[in-house]
């Protein structure tokens, strides 16, 4: 299959001044999508084999390819592959008055870099899940690996679209694929409870998203990004006019901007994310950590030519606090928690803060690198987490394991984790310190973010603590474990494990998640590596984003208490981060002699109801049910009764006379065909007549 | 060839009367399967270049006027949107028999004469190019409909039946009255002043032409008149309250060509004579028709959330839907017009087989109700398959047929009198309709997730004391799938696809909006000197302005 690539590949190449030739990029697409459909012909035809998660892995392999040998030819280079057309209408010859939406790709840098992880990342875990899912294998599996593919095409067309409807197309995909994943134990109520949530939080989002592009075709006359990124760079709309000062440039960004929120999960859009780690593991890491949440990260990044119209950074301003109040806010939930699962979740949420923090500062290199770096590491630690979730029958509790990184064959598990945890906690040197580095710099250097720099700074030490208790607690230290209760969710597959404690072992991990994990922390420290090629551009990621629509020049007026912030930040944050793993290693390590209590427990009457706040998620959930959902389902039973009493009941009034005459008429109601026919022509004889009589 | 369109299905339905009951399934499979590959052939046969021109004319004086050219006749032409309703029709048609086969087991010769007769006057609503036979072909979608419901209905049949027709019929003869006001203008208060010839005529594109002469208060009237026999059968806020009940109590065939033609009976009088023939009401009310649609979005989605009945959902759904579908029509522009037609294709599609998926499920656990079943993915994966997908298309997920005409509709309302930018047209709404209706987009979410939460997935849920399906088998049968696959199939087409049908529907959207063009054109030379606010220029004129 590959050898047919190639040479269409480079035929395009060879074709010199139509670069559009590329058109080989859209097999990128092409293969996922046939993955899900021959996964989804797998159920259909009952195969109980892993034929599925081959196909995919297979199919998702050739998609990495491939763009790998995009990137190969394209370079730096901005070019569309024209698929075909999609929505196009017409009302006139003038601009503005063709809607044009083509499912076409829009390939430059950017994109690469967002596709090379994406589709790389999938393939790892695809191969993972091959094995995390290996106790459904039959329809379950297909479904499973049908919708993974699913997403990596929606995903494709998100990144890939050269219009803003095929991004809100791959946009509202990767949340379909994220609703039926989340919801993929579809016998538990919370699983699609989950699920639920997170599609309509997200379309809250995705109204954000729509009027924002409404807007944009009102303006420019266009939802094409070459057009209107080529009117953004003359920064004026559709008639030339220059839209420095106007509501458009300060508004259309703000809209933009909720659609990333919902997807990307920031406050107060963030609440979906945490629940969704009701889905399966592998799903968790692909979909709700490494890729579709970087979505909103993307948007932005790709439309920054829009941000930087208004002088006033307006709409930057609120990503950026946006940002930096959802990593504070979810970095204090996550300390709280005991679901190893969802620590990891409000630590996505919080890393995802830093990145639009690192947008609104004016780092798009800072916030893209993050967005790299994270994509390995946090991918690394949530499969660990799902390997010890296989491995203990779903216990997730860091209450409940301990010294889970000692027993035998576990080894690579707790080396994977220990890396990821280093990373996550930005410890020097690893890939997560360098990136976030970027950003805690840029808050600081960026004139009049430095209460925001604080922020970070704050919370980069709260995220080594907490990434570190849970490795304190559950990878080191004594060897102890209560197993779960849960198979996966599903009740009728054959487990081999017994439920009762005395005879549970814990299945350590096969080959496929073994290398897979291996592959990832080496693949989150060969991530650090990057940042020393073309250096003076700020690495690898840094010189892709340059070379695209995200790129902006940043600021280096500000000072980190009188030094240079890019300098003084790699000694800060180091100490910083330090210090968290020490006061995690104080308080979840030294002492420990059950997997249940730790030093932590002593401070708890310290600190007073704080910790229960916390751990209650600070009750936000509970704050929308009592403000939004429950007056709104109010509303919904009384227009019910209003349009069962009043509306319902003046028609009724009305019609009581027309009854009336009904039911003297009802001798002719009997039923029988030819009476009604008959009783028809009458009428038409009669309207006729009237006609007739007219004339 | 479009006569036939209306004989197939009468011959059919009167065979039917007379056959043995175990002939008249055949029949009724045979003649309604002619009776698609019939409309599929003349969308062959019509020329999709020229959409705007009314195609295959046929017509048949009644012999009651002075001569051919005026008086009553059975007359039929077709344009790109008609072709369109007819095949969407045509296609329902075979489905409703074969998707009836389990359910109907009782008069069985009363039920498909029924459903056949009911082709008929449907399809001539959209082939009528003659007022009287679009209006007796309006009316007579009431009788075989009311028979439906009233004999192969639920518990509460009679009532509902009765409520249908009486409500629909009260509506549809004040739009009679204002037609033939139109008529009557046409005949005596033209030539008055020199125009028109003073014939007695009921061509519709006679009138169209003649109506747009009326003055503004007479056109008003005339809106309000049409627009109470239209909101009804759409329906719109707050004349909707037949539609649930009808839906509930209606046999699911019934309920599917409700839902997938009659409804869309309404919007398209609203598309055929409301926008065509009274423009400057049609531009000076658009924004309270536009209102209106929108307080139907919120109302009826919300209200589709505490529904406890699936059947009930669906049919409030539906009120939502059409809001959006109204929205888009009364933008005056293409997107939203272009939108609101490809709205009534795709609602047809979707929740017509939306409709057939409760009706499936009802036939295999006789409720409804959305306390007593649940978690049904576990027995019946095909069904929750397909249940699942047509969800999806109802709640507009790009990808499927709904979200093309949903985001069209929505961007019709948004531009529609946009000042600024280019990309703005004339019109009478503007981006807060837009905005507050796209609300409707989170709630659609809201209850149609709710819906497939329930029903679908979840633990399973059985009534008490159910043990076997009678005759069907626990999951789907391969006739049941024949019937939702090629409305599965459909969907997928119109949302990976949709630049034929767009394409198609330009050039008559474009003709059915001169009018309201020609009115704001007159409107801008009027005021012009005036110095009286002009909106963005018409079209055409904004090419000079641009360099």
């Amino acid at each position: 299959m590959l050898e047919a690539i190639s040479p269409m590949l480079t035929l395009a190449a060879a074709d010199a001044g139509a670069q559009e030739g590329l058109r080989a990029s859209l097999l990128v697409l092409v293969f996922p999508l046939l993955a899900s459909i021959a996964c989804g012909l797998c159920a259909v035809f009952g195969v109980k084999s892993k034929l599925p998660a081959w196909i995919t892995v297979g199919a998702l392999a050739a998609s990495f390819v491939v763009t790998l040998m995009i990137w190969g030819q394209a370079g730096h280079n901005t070019f569309i592959a024209h698929g075909y057309e999609w929505i196009t209408l017409a009302w006139g010859d003038g601009p503005g008055q063709q809607l044009v939406a083509n499912l076409s790709l829009y390939i430059d840098s950017l994109t690469l870099l967002w596709m090379l992880f994406v589709t790389g990342l999938a393939t790892l875990i695809a191969l993972y899940a091959s094995e995390y899912m290996s106790h459904d294998v039959g329809p379950g599996y297909c479904r499973f690996f049908a919708y993974f593919s699913l997403f990596v095409f929606s995903m494709a067309c998100l990144v890939m679209g050269d219009n803003l409807l095929l991004l809100y197309l791959g946009w509202e995909g990767v949340g379909l694929c994220s609703y039926l994943l989340i919801g993929y134990f579809y016998t538990k109520p919370s699983a699609v409870a989950a699920a639920k949530k997170a599609f309509i939080v997200n379309r809250i989002g995705d109204l954000g998203l729509a009027l924002g592009i409404f807007s944009v075709f009102v303006t420019f006359g266009t939802v094409e990004f070459a057009p209107l990124f080529e009117m953004l760079r003359e920064g004026v709309d559709g008639a030339g006019a220059p839209l420095a000062g106007s509501w458009q440039a300060t508004w259309i960004p703000v809209f933009f901007m909720i659609g990333a929120f919902g997807k990307s999960a920031q406050f107060p859009l963030y609440v979906w994310l945490p629940d969704a780690m009701e889905g399966p593991t592998p799903v968790s890491a692909l979909i709700h950590a490494a890729t579709m949440v970087t979505a909103g990260v993307y948007l932005i990044a790709r439309m920054m030519p829009l941000y930087l119209l208004d002088g006033t950074h307006f709409a930057l301003a609120l990503v950026a606090w946006g940002g930096g109040i959802t990593a504070l806010l979810a970095a204090t939930i996550g300390m709280a928690q005991f679901d190893i699962k969802r620590i990891m979740a409000y630590s996505t949420v919080s890393q995802l803060g830093f990145m639009f923090a690192g947008l609104g500062v004016l780092t798009s290199a800072g916030a893209a690198f993050h967005v790299f770096t994270h994509a390995f590491f946090k991918a690394t630690l949530f499969l660990c987490c799902g390997a010890v979730m296989h491995g203990f029958a779903g216990q997730l509790d860091l209450r409940k394991l301990s010294g889970v990184g000692f027993m035998k064959g576990w080894g690579i598990v707790g080396i994977a984790m220990f890396i990821g945890c280093l990373n996550l906690a930005g410890f020097p040197f690893t890939a997560g310190y360098f990136s976030k580095d970027m950003i805690l710099a840029q808050t600081f250097a960026t004139p009049g973010y430095a209460m925001l720099g604080w922020v970070l700074l704050l919370t980069a030490g709260i995220t080594a603590y907490y990434t570190f208790r849970v490795f304190f607690r559950v990878f080191v230290g004594p060897k102890l474990y209560e197993p779960g209760d849960e198979h996966h969710g599903d009740d009728n597959h054959s487990h081999d494990h017994d439920h009762a404690h005395e005879d549970f072992h814990p299945h350590p991990p096969g080959w496929a998640i073994n290398s897979v994990l291996a592959l990832l922390a080496v693949l989150s420290i060969a991530a650090a590596a990057t940042y020393f090629i073309n250096k003076p551009d700020h690495g690898w990621v840094g010189s892709m984003v340059h070379n695209s629509t995200a790129d902006v020049t940043s600021p280096h007026e500000g000072t980190f208490l009188g030094m240079d912030p890019h300098k003084a930040m790699y000694y800060v944050s180091a100490i910083v981060g330090f210090i968290g793993i020490a006061i995690a290693f104080m308080l979840h390590y030294v002492g420990r002699r059950t997997s249940e209590k730790a030093n932590a427990d002593k401070l708890l009457p310290a600190v007073g109801p704080v910790a229960t706040w916390a751990q209650g998620k600070w009750y936000i959930d509970e704050l929308y049910d009592a403000v939004i959902r429950q007056p709104l389902l109010v509303l919904s039973h009384v227009f019910h009764i209003v349009d069962k009493l009043l509306v319902d009941g003046l028609v009724n009034l009305f019609g009581r006379l027309p009854t009336m005459t009904a039911r003297a008429l009802r001798p002719s109601q009997n039923g029988v065909l030819q009476s009604y026919a008959a009783g028809m022509a009458a009428g038409l004889v009669f309207v006729l007549l009237v006609v007739w009589a007219l004339l | 060839m479009l006569l036939l369109l209306v004989v197939i299905p009468i011959v059919a339905a009167l065979l039917i009367a007379f056959a043995s009951p175990a002939l008249a399934r055949r029949i009724a499979g045979a003649s309604s399967l002619l009776f698609f590959a019939l409309t599929v052939a003349c969308a062959f046969v019509f020329d999709w270049s020229d959409g705007a021109a009314f195609q295959m004319p046929f017509r048949l004086p009644l012999g009651l006027g002075d001569d051919g050219a005026a008086g009553v006749a059975l007359e039929f032409g077709v344009d790109g949107v008609a072709m369109l309703l007819i095949m969407l029709t045509g296609l329902l048609a075979p489905l409703c028999v074969f998707g009836s086969f389990s359910s109907i087991t009782d008069r069985v010769r009363t039920y498909y004469a029924w459903l056949l007769a009911l082709q008929a006057p449907m399809v001539a609503v959209f082939l009528a190019r003659d007022l009287i036979t679009f209006y007796v072909a309006f009316e007579f979608t009431l009788v075989p409909m009311y028979v439906l419901i009233s004999l192969f209905g639920s518990t509460n049949r009679k009532h509902a039946a009765t409520k249908f027709f009486l409500f629909t019929f009260t509506g549809s003869l004040m739009t009679l009255a204002g037609l033939l006001y139109v008529v009557w203008f046409n005949a005596t208060q033209l030539p008055l002043s020199g125009l028109g010839a003073g014939e007695w005529s009921f061509n519709i594109g006679v009138l169209m032409e003649a109506a747009r002469q009326m003055s503004a208060t007479e056109q008003a009237w005339v809106l309000l008149a049409m627009m109470c026999g239209f909101a009804v059968k759409t329906p719109l806020f707050p004349v909707h309250t037949w539609l649930p009940l009808a839906h509930t109590e209606a046999p699911t065939a019934g309920s599917v060509v409700l839902a997938g033609v009659l409804l869309k009976l309404g919007t398209y009088g609203l598309y055929r004579f409301v926008i065509p023939f009274v423009p400057v009401a049609v531009a000076e009310y658009a924004p309270l028709i536009a209102i209106i649609s929108i307080i139907g979005i919120v109302y009826a989605g919300l209200i589709c959330w505490v529904q406890r009945d699936v059947k009930k959902l669906v049919a409030y759904s539906s009120v939502s839907h059409l809001g959006f579908c109204v929205l888009g029509l009364f933008a005056l522009n293409s997107v939203g017009s272009v939108g609101s037609v490809m709205y009534m294709i795709n609602h047809g599609l979707s929740t017509g087989a939306l409709f057939f998926c409760v009706g499936m499920m009802y036939e295999r656990y006789h409720t409804r109700s959305l306390e007593e079943v649940g978690g049904l993915a576990k027995k019946m994966p095909v069904w929750a398959f397909f249940t699942v997908f047509f969800t999806l298309a109802s709640v507009g997920l790009p990808g499927l047929n709904g979200f093309v005409s949903e985001i069209m509709c929505l961007l019709g309302a948004f531009q529609s009198g946009a000042t600024w930018g280019v990309g703005g047209t004339p019109g009478p709404l503007g981006p807060w309709f837009a905005a507050v209706a796209a609300t409707g987009m989170i709630i659609a979410a809201i209850y149609l997730l709710y819906m497939v939460g329930r029903i679908v997935f979840g633990p399973l849920r059985e009534p008490e004391g159910h043990e076997h399906h009678g005759p069907l088998p626990v999951d789907l049968n391969r006739r049941e799938i024949l019937v939702l696959a090629p409305l599965a199939a459909l969907c997928l087409f119109l949302g990976l696809y949709p630049r034929p049908a767009l394409k198609a529907l330009e050039a008559p959207v474009a003709h059915a909006l001169a009018g309201v063009h020609e009115h704001r054109a007159t409107m801008t030379a009027n005021t012009a000197g005036a110095l009286v606010l002009v909106e963005t220029p018409p079209l055409g004129a904004r090419e000079e302005a641009t360099p």
